[in-house]
């Protein structure tokens, strides 16, 4: 019996599933004429071990160190991308832990921001958050082996 | 047949490339053609003196050697994966053609694939309902960010607004967290 080289059943595999790819994917509309979304993302450990605070932190948002009982401030991770809405950032905080930011869509001038926070397979946190264009929230309170984890998540349209 | 005739399809029957017919022809033509037998002699010696001559020099050569290489670089090939199922394909004989069974099963795979691998941050334990934090909504405003919807596994959630800054800070505590932000 004649057998098809696996180059070849890749290539038509490829071909017949294309299709079906396409079809999971879900639809990327624009918004507004909003083309894309610009999401920050980005990782600090607070903790007393130290007075420190990382200019990096402060960057991102001037206010944290008034906001939280900590006195060192460093940013462990950080990640800006501008997605078609829809789009997914996914950040890895630590260890098994990593956080997906989704921008769904513009309402009333505010992005509509699903955010999880996920431990391996397992949910830890899944929000749906209003954020005022290049708005910043704050997720703090997860441990970290030295200190606690500050989730700062923006959002920015982009034309 | 004539002496020309014969003598293009001398180097032929030599070589023991003609039909029988023309071979019949040829050995009955010399036999009859003193000149024609004479040029097939020649040809016969000149090829005994090259063969000689040939195994001569074969006979002089080591081949001890060609063996062990061969053998060496046989067994250092090394065949693709591919190359190893499509050998493995093409013994399998059920009688009857897998091919199209086959491309639809790998089909399906593919099409499974993707959709695990697109909706893989989805595939995340349920939340346990019992265990969905109280929300403290008392000071979120409608500053920076409000929340819309949450669920959470961690014990504990707060939701405070800095009305200086306008930041929202959405703070979880989970068993080993001992500090709040600042209220």
């Amino acid at each position: 019996m004649s057998a098809l080289p696996p180059a070849l059943v890749g290539a038509l595999v490829t071909i017949l599933g294309a299709p079906f790819a396409v079809a999971a994917q879900p639809l990327l509309p624009q918004q507004d004429g909003l083309r894309s979304v610009e999401i920050s993302v980005g990782v600090i450990v607070a903790n007393n071990s130290q007075v420190w605070l990382d200019h990096r932190v402060t960057a991102m948002n001037p206010g944290v160190n008034r906001l939280f009982p900590y006195s060192s401030f460093r940013l462990l991770n950080e990640k800006r991308q501008a997605v078609p809405w829809g789009g997914r950032v996914r950040l890895k905080i630590s260890g098994r832990r990593y956080v997906v930011v989704v921008p769904r869509e513009i309402k009333d001038g505010r992005v509509l921001t699903r955010i999880r926070l996920i431990d391996g397979k397992r949910s830890l946190l899944d929000t749906t958050v209003s954020l005022r264009d290049r708005g910043t929230l704050l997720v703090g309170g997860p441990t970290e082996t030295d200190g606690v984890l500050i989730l700062a998540i923006g959002a920015a349209t982009l034309r | 047949m004539t002496c020309r005739e014969a003598s293009n399809l001398l180097p032929l029957f030599l070589d023991g490339e003609l039909d029988a017919r023309q071979m019949r022809v040829v050995a009955m033509h010399s036999m009859r053609c003193q000149t024609c037998e004479l040029e097939l002699k020649e040809m016969e010696r000149l090829q005994l003196l090259v063969s000689d001559s040939v195994k001569k020099r074969v006979n002089e050569i080591d081949f001890t050697q060609l063996w062990p290489a061969v053998e060496r670089r046989i067994t250092d090939v090394r065949i693709p994966w591919w190359s190893r199922l499509r050998s493995r394909w093409e013994e399998i004989d059920l009688g009857f053609d897998l091919r199209l069974p086959a491309m639809v099963v790998a089909t399906a795979l593919a099409v499974l694939a993707f959709t695990w691998y697109a909706r893989q941050p989805d595939v995340t334990q349920p939340l346990d309902s019992q265990r969905v934090a109280q929300i403290d909504y008392n000071s979120a405003g409608y500053d920076d960010a409000s929340i819309e919807e949450i669920e959470t596994t961690f014990p504990s959630l707060r939701v405070y607004s800095d009305p200086e800054s306008k930041a929202t800070v959405l703070w979880v505590t989970d068993e080993n967290t001992n500090l709040e932000p600042m209220p």
